[in-house]
């Protein structure tokens, strides 16, 4: 078992690469705590705090930068919370076993859209429906890797939405941050440039896991020895990760993405099968 | 690059947000870091502690867990105190966030974006009430 150092130094890198593919640090971080003895519950309410800890450390930055984008976060957000604390709930009266296969059944849900071109096309905006247009779901940001002002527009303001209520309840039952499946659904449905996505994705799954951690706090899950570490790590990997996002190119961080997701789901298969 | 021209166009809602996360975030990692400090002092190790109770932290709810917090104060261990105060202080970064920006669309009398937001913070603080 690691002592608290160790387990800071490697949050730093959970975070960081959390912070970068969206993935918010916790669907890196339970699979090793798990590796390394932790039960699987006290392991995804530690996940649950280092995701505020990467949500808040790296949006301080992409808010800042004007990369994520506020108002469709905060419309997001509404849908997302809401299945959140359905999904946290159920995650108390579960048996810990099934929660692997979940956790490896949702990690799938990142290959939808692989297939899709990883450029997003800046020179058309996506022609929005009514209640896009009527929230004023827009915006626009400064790509440093491509040194040009991206113009977008969201679309599909209701699917999206019913779409989140479904990854905020997948985030309160495995305590991630369902980034993966944010990100998905603001790329594939909502039409958002990949770097909007994977910020407001960041941002968002902070409260997703706000809305959840009353309940492991009633539960008598979280850890301190694990939790302190983790929120200390996380954050400042998912500041640094603030400040690179924006050089790396959107190809990168889809490679980088697909790279962590796949050996995740091997990873929670194998502890699944052998807990059985 | 104007950054004003960028975003989502409510320049001073993100500014406020902005600065809201890194003052949260950063007096987190502090007390937290100043936490683990005390404890080690006064365990003599970092290990991590998976069996002792005394380092879960458990409430009926967020808001009665922090009325026992400063209710109790750090009795004998100010470590195991510091630590709890610095998640508490994490958790509340977003909540406070969401209170910034439920004000902010009431200043600007955006009535679309006062529901929403008003709807974002009435599910956190009942998910928090809750027990």
């Amino acid at each position: 078992m690691l002592d608290i150092v160790s387990l800071s130094l490697i949050s730093v890198l959970i975070g960081f690469l959390g912070s970068l593919t969206g993935l918010g640090g916790a669907s890196i971080l339970i699979p090793i705590l798990v590796i390394l003895g932790v039960p699987v519950k006290e392991a995804i309410a530690a996940g649950m705090v280092s995701i505020i800890a990467t949500s808040s450390g790296s949006a301080a930055s992409f808010v800042r930068d004007r990369i994520t984008n506020v108002k469709i976060a905060m419309y997001l957000e509404m849908f997302t919370i809401t299945g959140a604390i359905a999904g946290a709930t159920i995650t108390a009266v579960i048996a810990p076993h099934y929660l692997y296969f979940l956790f490896a059944a949702f990690l799938l849900t990142s290959f939808i859209g692989l297939r899709r071109p990883a450029a997003f096309s800046a020179t058309e905006p996506a022609i929005q429906d009514s209640v896009s247009r009527w929230l004023n779901l827009r915006g626009s940001y400064f790509d440093e890797a491509k040194r040009q002002v991206i113009a977008y527009r969201a679309t599909n303001a209701i699917w999206g939405g019913l779409s989140m209520v479904v990854a905020g309840l997948a985030a309160g039952m495995l305590g991630i941050g369902a980034g993966a499946f944010k990100v998905t659904i603001q790329e594939n449905i909502l039409k958002l440039p990949p770097k909007v996505s994977s910020t407001t994705s960041n941002f968002i799954i902070g409260m997703t896991a706000l809305a959840a951690t009353s309940v492991y706090l009633l539960s008598g899950l979280l850890n301190l020895t694990l939790v302190a570490p983790i929120a200390i790590g996380t954050t400042i990997g998912a500041i640094i990760g603030g400040r690179v996002l924006n050089r790396l190119s959107d190809i990168s961080l889809r490679f980088l993405f697909f790279a962590i997701v796949i050996y995740l789901i091997v990873q929670m298969l194998y502890k699944g099968v052998t807990s059985v | 690059m104007n950054l004003k021209e960028l975003g989502s166009g409510e320049t001073k809602l993100e500014t406020t947000i902005s600065y809201l996360l890194i003052v949260g975030v950063i007096l987190s990692l502090a007390l937290e870091t100043a936490g683990i400090a005390i404890f080690y002092r006064s365990h003599g190790n970092l290990d991590i502690l998976l069996q002792d109770k005394s380092v879960f932290i458990q409430g009926r709810n967020f808001f009665s867990f922090l009325y026992q917090l400063f209710a109790r104060g750090p009795m004998q261990n100010t470590g195991v105190f510091l630590m709890t105060l610095g998640v508490a202080t994490l958790i509340l970064t977003p909540f406070v966030r969401v209170i910034a920006s439920a004000l902010y669309f009431a200043w600007k009398r955006d009535n679309k974006y006062v529901l929403i937001t008003a709807f974002v913070l009435i599910a956190l603080t009942v998910s928090l009430a809750l027990h």
